[in-house]
């Protein structure tokens, strides 16, 4: 009685050192063949990339896409004989990340420029307004032509140019 | 008492204070009045403004020869009978520029109609529109053999905005 379960004990081992051994050979083959693809530059494995497009300029397709948004008017008021003056320049919120606008106000004549520069701002925020200015000088009663330059300029480093606007307005001095 | 009797002459003089300042600036019609209506004049002034959106730039590269571009006016208020114009001119006139090097382009309007002339009405918008836009397509026969340098060319737009 013994005897027979010791041989069914060393049955049962020699079952299990086969079973293991036949799956230590099957996992080692396929290793072997994944590796040996890959050295051959075989594609077994791979799927396509859903990234994968055609080609698209990347500046057309980022920010550039959207434009500049510009707030107009048709005339500005101000004070005779005055050189600070209250005015309302202002940076729509839709440039939000996108776009910086400077303004310059511009009085136009006859010189050989073709107009002359009454107040150039800085850099201004998307929210934000330019209230109060100082002109470069003060002016008699009357209705004059000007222009507003909106030049917008990108949120890099670089402060890169973008195309821009004149609005035409009626410079009222009252 | 006292504290009633306060509290009373309070509220008397807190309702009397509307009262006192509207007879400030208003007229008062009573019974003894001759003229026994009143009016009054409500106003708004609503200035003229406007939106406009436009494109910031335009890249061209090998496989993007065509570009589209939407300028877009909004949110408009304009006197009645008035009209907003816009109108593009092009630094360069229409030549996208590397030193002295150049490459031409077109800028078409709806597609179909390219604008031969610098400076030139692209947008109409007349009061009560509220709004308007237009589709502008940049269009360039870019070869490489007709660009003498590497390098980035480019021009620069101007949009004008008038109100008639």
């Amino acid at each position: 009685m013994n005897r027979k379960c010791e041989k069914e004990v060393v049955f049962l081992l020699l079952l299990i050192f086969l079973v293991c051994g036949i799956v230590t050979g099957i996992r080692c083959l396929r290793r072997e063949n994944a590796v040996s693809n890959r050295d051959s530059g075989g594609g077994v494995g791979l799927v396509i990339d859903p990234n994968a497009e055609d080609i698209v300029s990347r500046e057309n397709a980022d920010t550039a896409e959207q434009g500049v948004a510009i707030s107009g008017q048709e005339s500005m008021t101000i004070p005779a004989n005055k050189k600070e003056v209250v005015v309302d320049f202002y940076n729509p919120q839709e440039n939000e990340g996108l776009y910086y606008l400077t303004f310059e106000l511009r009085l136009y004549n006859n010189n050989e420029q073709g107009y002359e520069v009454l107040y150039t701002s800085g850099l201004v925020q998307p929210g934000k307004h330019i209230n109060r200015i100082t002109l470069s000088r003060e002016f008699e009663k009357g209705v004059y032509e000007a222009v507003i330059h909106v030049q917008p300029y990108r949120m890099n480093e670089e402060r890169t140019l973008t195309n821009n606007a004149d609005m035409r307005i009626r410079l009222i001095v009252k | 008492m006292i504290k009633i009797l306060s509290v009373i002459m309070l509220a008397i003089i807190a309702l009397g204070m509307p009262i006192i300042s509207l007879a400030a600036e208003d007229e008062i019609i009573t019974q003894d009045s001759e003229e026994k209506s009143g009016k009054i004049t409500v106003d708004y002034n609503m200035g003229v403004t406007y939106t406009v959106t436009i494109p910031a730039s335009v890249t061209f590269t090998d496989a993007e020869k065509t570009v589209e571009r939407g300028l877009l006016v909004d949110n408009v208020s304009l006197n009645e009978g008035s009209i907003l114009n816009v109108n593009v001119a092009s630094l360069n006139t229409f030549q996208m520029r590397n030193g002295e090097a150049y490459i031409d382009y077109d800028l078409r309007v709806n597609y179909d109609y390219t604008l031969g002339e610098n400076d030139i009405n692209i947008l109409t918008v007349e009061a009560g529109e509220g709004s308007g836009w237009v589709v502008l397509y940049f269009v360039t026969e870019l070869e490489k053999d007709n660009a003498f340098y590497a390098g980035k060319y480019t021009d620069t737009l101007t949009f004008t905005i008038t109100i008639d």
